[in-house]
């Protein structure tokens, strides 16, 4: 049979080669079907980073009364730092606080005049706290919201933080569940369409089938060329669309490098997932070529 | 009708089988039989209705009849492309109306078969279109080497080894597609309207080269609507009706 797995491999590239435009077509859908999985994937990877970036320009201001005392301020301070969700704090004192105020309203002489009728420091000290995600901030508002603390702390930026958190998670879930939905629809397309290419292939090819079963063919010998052609085909969108991805990623890191203050984002995402990405691309290339012509032939190869 | 040079290479061809792998343990008077034979395709279409026929080995039987009456389904019952609904069909002696789908196959390469649209496969060359035959049966390079100019030689191609069949006539397309059918030396050779697409002088040719063929051992059904070829054979003529065998002579004449 070592012969027979020779001949059938033979029969495979002359058929791609002397039905060259079926062969080319196919290739470009499955390239296509890859292009828009990878795209996909680019879309993933910038939602990642964006969410990321703006939960990094989120954080909690705690305003202390001007009256609270030292002791008071490092027992919260303690008590914050303690959470586990909790990324970071920083401390300003008064003095600080106040620089800061002058400084950002430097341009504003109406306030910066009443500043100086009042003559003292209106301004208490401030912490701010940075938790790892966003949803924690409620945990600690919550956690701080207590009556002992009632007459330390004078407020806490919890009306407005608490809305832009909840539209960020509504956002981030949401642009989620849309690319799962993309997913799924370019990966239900791309069957169809590779499905009926076959499938239209095999019908032009029926009587072919028959003549080799006429002849005495067996299956084998018949539906190993198409097996063999499925292989060939996948490796070679596969690698194609490699090439492709490889070089548009470069192109679009230049500008996203712009954006987020990362060089080469997504191409060392490409490198660093390279075995998974093209293993599980190829895996699922040849799996949809083989069953679509499986199914499309089947009904052919009964007697 | 000039076919005269063709025939010469037979005989070299038939010398190739002398260690020859016979699947079939041929029966040597019965090499076809049909016993009460009935084949429905569904409950209002019948090929076959209850046909019993002996055909011996070496015979040259015409099968001729109207259109519909089920000539091409006795065809296909005997190279299983479809099964019998009751009766039972016996091919040199083997018993194949229950034939199972992996032995297909190999009744098929045992059995030689032409039809009026020749079934050649457009992608590949003459030469790999009777290859084909022996490569699906696992016969070695050499030879098939040696088998395929044999049996091109047979038929007067030899010279057009490397057309495509777009490229030939229908005359030459069918003596391709015969080349084909006799790369396993079969014992039996069976002619579905093999000249229905052809004129007269390639009729003839064919016709000559089945003679030939026949004279050389192997049993042959020839299905044909032909009359001329019928009458100029002055062979077994069977007559099928409706499904049925209405008449069955030796030496018979076309009558309809
Ligand atoms: N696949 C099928 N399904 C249903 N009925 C069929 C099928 N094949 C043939 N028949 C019917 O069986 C009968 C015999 O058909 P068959 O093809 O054997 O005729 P035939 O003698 O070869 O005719 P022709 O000379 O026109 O080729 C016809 O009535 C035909 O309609
Ligand atoms: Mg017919």
């Amino acid at each position: 049979m070592f012969s027979g797995f020779f001949r059938i491999i033979k029969f495979s590239f002359q058929e791609i080669i002397r039905n060259m435009s079926l062969s080319v077509m196919t290739v470009l859908i499955l390239i296509l079907m890859l292009l828009s999985i990878n795209t996909l994937m680019v879309v993933k990877v910038l939602t990642d980073e964006s969410v990321a970036a703006v939960k990094k320009q989120i954080d909690v201001s705690i305003y202390f009364n001007p009256e609270a005392t030292l002791d008071e301020i490092q027992e919260i301070r303690d008590y914050v730092s303690a959470f586990p969700e909790v990324e970071k704090e920083t401390f300003f004192n008064s003095e600080e606080v106040f620089a800061n105020f002058k400084k950002s309203y430097a341009n504003n002489p109406d306030v910066l005049s009443s500043l100086d009728e009042i003559g003292t420091n209106p301004l208490g000290p401030t912490l701010i706290i940075k938790t790892r995600d966003p949803k924690d901030y409620t945990k600690i508002i919550t956690a701080l919201s207590v009556p002992e603390y009632e007459n330390i702390i004078e407020a806490k930026t919890f009306g407005d933080t608490q809305t832009a958190i909840d539209r960020i998670h509504v956002i981030t879930t949401n642009v989620q569940k849309f690319t799962y939905f993309l997913t799924i629809l370019f990966a239900v397309i791309a069957f169809i369409i590779i499905f009926n290419t076959i499938r239209v292939a095999i019908y032009t090819q029926r009587t072919e089938i028959g003549i080799k079963r006429l002849v005495g063919a067996t299956n084998w010998f018949i539906q190993g060329p198409y097996i063999v052609e499925s292989f060939l085909f996948s490796i070679i969108s596969v690698g194609l669309t490699y090439l492709l991805v490889d070089f548009f990623l470069k192109f679009l890191d230049l500008y996203i490098s712009v954006i987020f203050e990362k060089n080469n984002l997504l191409s060392n995402y490409l490198s660093q997932n390279l075995v998974s990405i093209i293993g599980i691309e190829f895996g699922v290339v040849f799996l949809l070529t083989i069953v679509s012509s499986g199914l499309a032939m089947r009904r052919y190869l009964r007697t | 009708m000039g076919s005269s040079p063709v025939i010469g290479s037979i005989v070299d061809f038939f010398e190739l089988f002398i260690v020859q792998k016979i699947f079939l343990c041929y029966d040597i008077y019965h090499m076809i039989t049909l016993k009460s034979v009935t084949k429905k395709y569904s409950a209002d279409s019948t090929g076959l209705s209850g046909v019993d026929l002996h055909i011996e080995n070496g015979e040259f039987v015409s099968i001729v009849g109207q259109s519909g009456t089920g000539k091409t389904t006795m065809i296909k019952l005997l190279i299983a492309e479809e099964k019998a609904t009751s009766g039972v069909i016996e091919v040199g002696g083997w018993d194949i109306t229950r034939i199972s789908n992996s032995d297909i196959p190999l009744l098929r390469r045992q059995i030689g078969v032409i039809f009026q649209d020749f079934k050649l496969l457009p992608k590949k060359t003459v030469a790999e279109n009777v290859a084909f035959a022996l490569e699906v049966a696992g016969e070695k390079r050499s030879r098939i080497k040696q088998v395929v100019p044999r049996v091109l030689d047979i038929v007067g191609l030899v010279h057009k080894l490397d057309r495509y069949p777009h490229q030939l006539s229908g005359g030459e397309q069918q003596r391709v597609a015969m080349a084909r059918s006799l790369v396993h030396r079969p014992k039996i050779l069976l002619a579905d309207e093999p000249t229905g697409n052809l004129d007269s002088i390639n009729t003839q040719e064919i016709i000559d080269i089945l003679k030939k063929i026949n004279e050389f051992g192997t049993t042959i059904l020839l299905v044909t609507h032909n009359r001329e070829v019928v009458n100029q054979l002055k062979r077994r003529v069977v007559t099928l009706y409706d499904g049925r065998i209405i008449s069955d002579e030796n030496k018979g004449k076309y009558r309809l």
